[in-house]
C-alpha cells in the first residue's frame, strides 16, 4: 500500500513540472464545454417546452456537469502505456514488484483528483460569469447512484484505454493512432461528451446502449438529471455487464500480449 | 516574379512528395488516421442533422445555413490544416537547433517551414468536403455576387489562418512554445463552427475582432447568404491582409532574437 501511495504522490507532484501542459488541457476542456453551453442556450432561444426531453435548464445543467465529469472518468495517465509498450519501457516495470494495473490506477486517480479540483474552480467561475439556470438535484437515491454510476464509467474508461493501449503489443507503429480512433474519436462522440446521445433515432440509441460507451458520460449526466428507474436500473446492469467483461478481456490480452513483446528499443 | 513562382512552386511540390511518401511508407497508420477522421465528420454532421432539423434552425438561421456555417468552417480548418501542418513539427526544429540548417539554404524559411509538410489525410479528405460545401451552397440559392464575396472571404479566411500560425511560429522561435499555441488556436477557432452570433457579449466581440475567427469562419457563410455587402468584404479583406502584413513582420523580428541551440 505504502508504494502506491508514494505513486500517486510522485504523480501528482509531475503534474506540476508540466504545468503549462496541465493549463492547456483545462483550457482546451473548457472550451469545449463553453462551445456546448452557447449552442443549446442558442437552440433554446425563445422557445418553450422540451427538445429531445431537455428543458432549457436540464441541457444546461448537461453542459456544467461535462465538466465535473470529464474530469472523473475520462482525465487518464494511462495514455502515456502505448508509448511505453511501443518504446519497450514496458520492460522497466515488468521487472518492479508492482502490479502494472494497480500502477496505472494509482497515476490516474491522483490525475482525476487534481483534475476534479481545477474543475470545481472551472464549475462556480463559469456559474457566477454565465449564470444560467441550472438544475439541482436533491434526491439522496439519485445521487447515491449517480456516484456508483461515475465509479462505474471511470472504471470503464480505464479499460477501454488500456486495451487500447495494447495494440502496440501487435503493430507498434500504431500505438497514436489506436487511441486516436478509439479515444478522441469513438470514445468522445458516443459516450455524450460531445452531445447528448437522446439527439440520436430512438433505434440508434437502443444500439448504442448495448456498446459500453453511453456509460462514462451519458448515463452518469442522465441519472443525475433524474431519469426514470427502470432506465436508471437497467444502466448500472449493463454497465457493470461491461465492466466484468472489459475487465477480463483486458487482462486475457494483457498476457496475450506479454507473450508476443520484445522490448524493442531497449 | 514568374521565375521565382515557379522555383516556389517546384520546391513545395517536391516538399509535397516527400510528405506523402512518408505516410505512404505507414499504410496502417494512414488507413487508422483516414477512418478516425472520416468517422469524426460523420459523427458531427449526423449530430448537427438531427439537431438542426429537430429545432427547426438556430438563432433565425435556417437548418440548411447552420449546416453551411459549419462546412464552411470545416473547409476553412481543412485547408488550414493541410497548408500549414508542418507548424506541428516546428518546435522539434528549434529545440534542436536544427532551424539553423534551414536558415542557411537559400530558400525562404518562413515558406519551408510553414508549407513545408502538406497533410495527405487531409488531402485526400478536401475534394469531397469542397463537394458537400457546393451541394449545400447551391442549396441555399446564392446569387453570383454573393458567391464571388464567398469565394474573396474564404481566401481571406486562410489569410487570416495562414497570419496565425505564422505569429505561432515567431512565438515559438523566441519562447519554444508552439504546440500549445497552437492546440489553443485550433481549440478556439472550432468554436466557429456555429455562427459566432450565438455567443454572448463580450466572448462574441472577442471572437470578431481579438482572435477573428468570426471574420475567418462565420463572414464567409454570412456573405452568401447576402448578409454581407461590399464594404464589409472590403473591410474584412483589409483586416486580413493587415494582419498578415504583421504577421510577417513579428516573424522577422522573432528571427532577430533566435539563439541557436545545440546545432
Amino acid at each position: 500500500m505504502k508504494k502506491y501511495l508514494s505513486i500517486f504522490r510522485i504523480s501528482l507532484e509531475q503534474e506540476f513540472v508540466y504545468k503549462l501542459n496541465f493549463v492547456m488541457w483545462r483550457v482546451r476542456n473548457i472550451v469545449q464545454i463553453l462551445i456546448f453551453f452557447f449552442l443549446w442556450n442558442a437552440v433554446f432561444e425563445g422557445r418553450q417546452g422540451e427538445l429531445f426531453g431537455y428543458d432549457k435548464s436540464k441541457i444546461l445543467t448537461y453542459a456544467f456537469l461535462l465538466i465535473i465529469i470529464r474530469a472523473v472518468v475520462l482525465a487518464s495517465k494511462s495514455t502515456d502505456v502505448a508509448g511505453q509498450i511501443a518504446g519497450g519501457e514496458l520492460s522497466n516495470f515488468l521487472v518492479k514488484p508492482v502490479n502494472y494495473f494497480k500502477y496505472w490506477m494509482t497515476r490516474d486517480l491522483s490525475s482525476k483528483i487534481l483534475n476534479i479540483s481545477f474543475s470545481l474552480v472551472e464549475i462556480t467561475t463559469l456559474f457566477i460569469i454565465l449564470q444560467p439556470d441550472i438544475y439541482l438535484q436533491t434526491n439522496i437515491l439519485n445521487l447515491f447512484l449517480f456516484l456508483l454510476s461515475l465509479i462505474i464509467g471511470a472504471f470503464l474508461f480505464f479499460c477501454l484505454l488500456m486495451l487500447t493501449n495494447f495494440v502496440p503489443f501487435w503493430s507498434p507503429e500504431s500505438a497514436w493512432g489506436a487511441q486516436f480512433l478509439v479515444i478522441v474519436i469513438v470514445v468522445e462522440f458516443l459516450s455524450g461528451a460531445f452531445f447528448p446521445l437522446d439527439v440520436f433515432p430512438e433505434l440508434v440509441f437502443n444500439l448504442l446502449k448495448f456498446t459500453p460507451f453511453p456509460y462514462l458520460i451519458f448515463v452518469p449526466i442522465k441519472i443525475y438529471l433524474g431519469a426514470d428507474i427502470g432506465f436508471v436500473i437497467q444502466s448500472l446492469l449493463i454497465g457493470s455487464f461491461w465492466a466484468v467483461v472489459l475487465w477480463k478481456l483486458m487482462n486475457a490480452v494483457w498476457l496475450k500480449g506479454l507473450k508476443v513483446y520484445e522490448g524493442v528499443g531497449r | 516574379m514568374k521565375k521565382i513562382f515557379k522555383r516556389y512552386t517546384k520546391i513545395y511540390l517536391l516538399m509535397a512528395r516527400y510528405a506523402f511518401v512518408s505516410w505512404l511508407s505507414k499504410r496502417s497508420t494512414l488507413a487508422i488516421f483516414l477512418i478516425g477522421k472520416l468517422i469524426r465528420y460523420s459523427f458531427y454532421f449526423i449530430f448537427l442533422y438531427f439537431l438542426v432539423m429537430k429545432s427547426d434552425g438556430i438563432m433565425g438561421y435556417s437548418p440548411n445555413q447552420i449546416i453551411f456555417f459549419t462546412l464552411t468552417f470545416l473547409l476553412i480548418d481543412v485547408l488550414s490544416q493541410f497548408l500549414f501542418r508542418n507548424v506541428y513539427t516546428f518546435r522539434q526544429l528549434v529545440i534542436k537547433g536544427d532551424l539553423d540548417l534551414i536558415l542557411v539554404k537559400p530558400v525562404n524559411p518562413l515558406f519551408r517551414i510553414l508549407f513545408g509538410g502538406p497533410d495527405l489525410i487531409d488531402f485526400i479528405t478536401i475534394p469531397p468536403i469542397i463537394f458537400i460545401v457546393g451541394y449545400y451552397g447551391l442549396l441555399l440559392e446564392p446569387t453570383f455576387i454573393h458567391f464571388l464575396y464567398y469565394i474573396i472571404l474564404l481566401i481571406n479566411g486562410l489569410i487570416i489562418s495562414g497570419a496565425f500560425h505564422i505569429f505561432v511560429l515567431g512565438f515559438g522561435v523566441i519562447t519554444t512554445e508552439v504546440d500549445h499555441m497552437v492546440m489553443i488556436f485550433r481549440d478556439v477557432s472550432s468554436m466557429a463552427r456555429f455562427p459566432v452570433d450565438i455567443y454572448k457579449e463580450p466572448i462574441k466581440s472577442l471572437l470578431t475582432f481579438v482572435v477573428p475567427i468570426g471574420i475567418m469562419a462565420t463572414l464567409p457563410a454570412k456573405a452568401l447568404y447576402g448578409m454581407v455587402g461590399f464594404f464589409g468584404t472590403l473591410s474584412a479583406l483589409v483586416f486580413g491582409i493587415s494582419m498578415f502584413y504583421l504577421s510577417i513582420k513579428f516573424w522577422n523580428f522573432s528571427l532577430k532574437k533566435y539563439t541557436s541551440a545545440s546545432s
